[in-house]
């Protein structure tokens, strides 16, 4: 056996390489420099509005006294977001549970999928719009704004998200469990509830955690139908403050402690929304595992 | 596995307790309505929904925490602009409006299909002309014809000999001169432009006075606090801001001329006395722009809420209605002791007394309200 | 399920294939979730049409043409030429796309192949976490904090580069530039996640044959991972340009919200989903403007068919060149 030299690599395709690699990293970097700057920015200016009472008072919209805290925004949005959840994942999982069990590569599933695809891209403030013109104005159930009337445009927002994850997870559960469960003559609604569905429920779970997470962030649907309010209410037929809407309406005033409640609900609601991200990560990491 | 099943069933059992709890609602904002025949109920309770300018919104603020602590009625307002007010006025989605410019008659007529709307004067406010430039303190003298020269974008630079001419001994800087206008429709906008008209024929001819126009020159923002913004991050920039934003920002104001020829700075005297030099028509709608008056500072607009003349024939229920009068009781009664310390001139007596007037005219399905005295 | 195979079970066959009101469950199922199914289609069917009908005065009263390539968008006069939204709408998703497609391969490029193996989940969840911020907080660090930063680089960048078309002339605070930047980093976590997903998919024989053949690391990227990816890639952006195209809140604090068509990327601007958010509250009780803004939101609901439309080709051209491309491969190993 001859021995064969291995040539070393023309010195000029090696330094492309490198600098290559290090253009790589440093977009890389690049894309970590604003969550950085963002994250700073926010700490500086909100931390210094939290406190115990600024999660337990009611914002007081006083401009010469104590500008009150954010407690009415916190439970608006767990409500509306919640509320807009109930709506969102029974219907979107069921759609995914069509599409992957009946509909397969139909026309009509075909123009399901593109639909929903479609939905994922209307801008949030068409949503609102949307809503606006067909519950708000019209006055529907007694009401002009009202919580419920968010929570219906944050729905149609977080539908297509979990729709889409949903029907991605559950396609990723093997068919051999279907097959199995069938074997045993369990019926079709059987193996979907009781077989396919917890198979895929750690998968569809951050599907939902992450389409909460978008939800909550949304200012442009809430403009337009929950309007803004000071006081806490549990009443979803009434208009309900939320953590974006009370952001946006208290960081142009002209008094720098509202100003700094605004900055304090901005860090509030991001740090909500990273702790849902976060957890979402988690489920799905711990479900590939297992 | 056990993990998300867990939480699956935690976040079940939240949202169940959201539902639930959806049903209960929180006492202070039931919107039952008062027991009633005709008779008004013992005390005030409920909820008002009011919507409109940013211009008045620091004292309508303090006023709506102020009125709950005192009558028990909630106040809710919220500052989208007087456009916003006009319009959800008219649709009805709000119990009361709030405007810095009196409706036109177009607007009138489409509010007038619902009922009669009442316009009633509330304060006087400053629409200052701020500045950020370096080296210029404040009380730059300014005139109507040069101010709208600037905004139409004629005068470009600081050291313009139109600038120079009104202020000898100033130093002003070659800096180019950027102006910061609103982006959104406005009654602060309304007012400004009137006073532009007043001075400038070009500018009347070109972008008129509306709540929105078509600017010639400079960059947009949304609401008093965008412009502030807009004037606080640009050196060189000048724009038009309700007082308060100037004070709280700090903002250096000019000094305009008024109509006796006084080169005057924003402060309260000088906002009272516009409202001083002027007569309001029998309806209120009038505006106090380049009002007569050797002190007067010439850019002072009042502000005015509006209200159904009917508020039960108009959709309000009897407690709205109610409360409503009461709210504007209040505005026109110890609020006016409230505004100076925000900066807004109180109205003056004459005005005032009128205004009353109407408030007192207030009616429900014919019959005149009777408010508790709270 | 036929349980046609039991035949010879003979009298166990009924049990086993179930009674009639035993399958009432699973056609229950069936037709309950096809109808909820087509109850989407049909949302959205009436979501179209409800904007198409609300729209309608200001198409009649202006024309579809008119509306859509006038520059003319005055409220207060009645005049609504759209075209100044259009563009800068446009123009402000290019910019994201030019900026944020880049970045976010690169991140993706770099997680799945170039990153210390402990270094790779980290990073990935970091990236995400850009999504996690809400729009209207990027909207207020944009303003408060990147403008007054960015305004003296900017002004130098737009001297000096002057030659360059649509770069050189008067610099604002806000303008498309900035916009864009704001879109660029709210584009990249989808964009990585899915440049992400499909390159983790290149077969391994691919790139094992490159680096075979001597090919340096980028050289292998260059050979086998970027032209394996790139369908997927542009599905990816395609997704990205979607929400680039919607963004609303952040955009309005960013932009300068005037209505006309800038001489250059630095200077001020006006987008379809800003002009709504800022001028629907007074446009309520005027038909006219309302419908303008509704037709406002019938435009971008059309450009996000299209975008996704384009996306979708490019999807299944990444699904059908990945299929082809494991054929040989399964050969190779075969």
């Amino acid at each position: 056996m001859s021995a064969f030299t291995i040539e070393p690599v023309d010195p000029r395709r090696r330094r492309a390489d490198r600098v290559s690699r290090g253009l790589v990293l440093a977009l890389t970097l690049v894309a970590l420099v604003p969550l950085v700057l963002v994250v700073y920015y926010l700490l500086k200016q909100g931390l210094g509005a939290i406190s115990w009472e600024f999660f337990t008072t009611d914002p007081s919209g006083s401009f010469l006294g104590d500008p009150g805290g954010v407690k009415s925004a916190i439970v608006g949005t767990v409500m509306m977001v919640g509320l807009a959840a109930v709506i969102a994942v029974p219907i979107g999982v069921g759609v995914a549970i069509w599409l992957v069990e009946f509909g397969r590569e139909s026309k009509l599933a075909q123009a399901i999928r593109y639909f929903v695809d479609v939905m994922t891209g209307v801008p949030s403030i068409v949503f609102g719009l949307f809503v606006y013109i067909t519950l708000v104005t019209s006055g529907f159930g007694g009401t002009s704004f009202a919580g419920w009337k968010g929570s219906v445009a944050l729905a149609l927002l977080m539908l297509p998200v979990v729709t889409r994850s949903a029907e991605v997870v559950l396609l990723l559960v093997p068919n051999t469990l279907r097959e199995a469960s069938y074997a045993l003559g369990a019926p079709r609604w059987r193996t979907v509830v009781r077989v396919v569905l917890p198979a895929a429920l750690p998968g569809i779970v951050t599907g939902v955690l992450l389409a909460v997470a978008r939800a909550a962030g949304e200012t442009a649907p809430l403009l337009f139908t929950a309007a803004v309010v000071n006081d806490t209410t549990f009443n979803l037929d009434e208009r309900m403050n939320s953590l974006p809407a009370l952001i946006f309406q208290n960081v142009g005033q002209a008094q720098d402690r509202l100003v700094q409640i605004a900055w304090g609900a901005a860090l509030t609601l991001v740090a909500m929304i990273l702790i849902l991200t976060l957890l979402a990560r988690l489920i799905q990491r711990r479900s590939r595992l297992s | 596995m056990r993990y998300s099943r867990i939480l699956a069933v935690a976040t079940a059992g939240a949202i169940a307790v959201g539902v639930a709890a959806c049903g209960s609602s929180d006492d202070d904002n039931s919107t039952t309505a008062a027991t009633g025949d005709g008779a008004a109920a013992a005390t005030l309770s409920g909820t008002l929904n009011g919507a409109g300018a940013t211009f008045p919104q620091p004292v309508y603020s303090e006023w709506a925490n102020r009125f709950r602590d005192e009558f028990g009625v909630t106040v809710n307002y919220q500052g989208i602009g007087s456009g916003g007010g006009i319009a959800q006025f008219t649709e009805g989605t709000i119990d009361w409006g709030a405007t810095d410019a009196a409706l036109d008659d177009e607007e009138l007529a489409a509010a007038q299909r619902k009922g009669e709307p009442v316009h009633i004067p509330t304060v006087l406010g400053a629409v200052t002309v701020s500045y950020n430039v370096d080296g210029v303190d404040r009380g730059l003298r300014l005139d109507g014809a040069t101010i709208a020269d600037v905004f139409l974008g004629r005068i470009t630079k600081w050291n313009d000999p139109a600038i120079a001419r009104l202020n000898d001994g100033v130093d002003l800087p070659d800096t180019d001169i950027t102006v910061c206008h609103r982006s959104d429709e406005s009654g602060t906008t309304a007012n400004f432009t009137l006073f532009l008209s007043d001075y400038s024929r070009a500018w009347a001819d070109g972008p008129g006075s509306d709540k929105s126009v078509k600017w010639p020159a400079g960059t947009g923002a949304r609401g008093n606090d965008g412009v502030a913004g807009c004037v606080k991050q640009t050196q060189g920039s000048i724009g038009y801001v309700e007082q308060a934003y100037a004070l709280q920002n700090d903002f250096t104001t000019a000094a305009v001329q008024n109509k006796a020829g006084n080169f005057v700075e924003p402060s309260l005297e000088a906002t009272s006395a516009a409202g001083e030099g002027v007569r309001p028509p029998a309806d209120l709608r009038f505006a106090t722009i380049n009002a007569d008056g050797d002190q007067t500072y010439p850019i002072s607009a009042v502000t005015f809420m509006l209200a159904w003349q009917d508020g039960c024939r108009a959709g309000l229920s009897r407690e709205t209605a109610t409360n409503v009068k009461a709210w504007l009781n209040y505005a026109l009664g110890a609020g006016q002791e409230v505004a100076p310390e925000l900066a807004y001139a109180p109205l003056p007596d004459s005005i005032k007394t009128q205004a009353q007037a109407r408030v007192d005219a207030l009616t429900c399905d014919g019959a005149p309200i009777e408010v508790p005295a709270g | 399920m036929e349980a046609g195979v039991v035949h010879a079970a003979g009298g166990r066959r009924r049990e086993l294939e179930g009674s009639p009101a035993a399958r009432l469950p699973d056609r229950l199922l069936r037709w309950g979730l096809t109808a909820l199914s087509v109850g989407v289609i049909v949302l959205i069917a009436f979501f179209f049409i409800r904007l198409i009908v609300e729209s309608e005065p200001v198409f009649s009263e202006q024309g579809v043409f008119n509306y859509l390539f006038t520059d003319n968008w005055v409220p207060s006069r009645d005049l609504y030429g759209a075209l100044p939204l259009i563009v800068g709408t446009l123009i402000t998703s290019a910019i994201a796309l030019v900026i944020g497609v880049p970045v976010a391969v690169a991140t993706a490029l770099y997680v799945t192949e170039l990153a210390p193996r402990r270094v790779r989940q980290p990073l990935t969840v970091l990236v995400e976490l850009l999504a996690a911020v809400p729009s209207v907080v990027y909207g207020l660090w944009g303003f408060f904090f990147l403008i007054p930063k960015l305004q003296p680089a900017t002004r130098w960048f737009a001297d000096t580069f002057s030659f360059i078309p649509f770069v050189g002339g008067s610099v604002t605070g806000p303008n498309y530039f900035v916009a864009g930047l704001i879109l660029a980093i709210m584009i990249l976590p989808i964009v990585s996640a899915i440049s992400r997903e499909v390159m983790s998919t290149v077969p391994r024989e691919h790139k094992e044959a490159a680096l075979a053949l001597g090919a340096t690391r980028w050289e292998m990227i260059r050979m086998a991972v970027i032209p394996y990816s790139r369908a997927g890639i542009a599905g990816g952006a395609m997704l990205g340009l979607g929400r680039a195209i919607g963004e609303t809140i952040a955009v309005t604090l960013v932009i300068g919200n005037a209505p006309v068509i800038g001489d250059s990327i630095f200077q001020q601007g006006y987008t379809l989903a800003a002009v709504i958010a800022n001028e629907f509250g007074e446009a309520a009780s005027d038909p006219l403007h309302r419908a303008a803004l509704i037709a406002a939101g019938l435009v971008l609901f059309v450009l996000t068919l299209v975008v996704n439309g384009i996306a979708r080709t490019f999807v299944v051209r990444a699904e059908r060149g990945s299929r082809a491309a494991a054929k040989p491969a399964a050969g190779m190993a075969g």
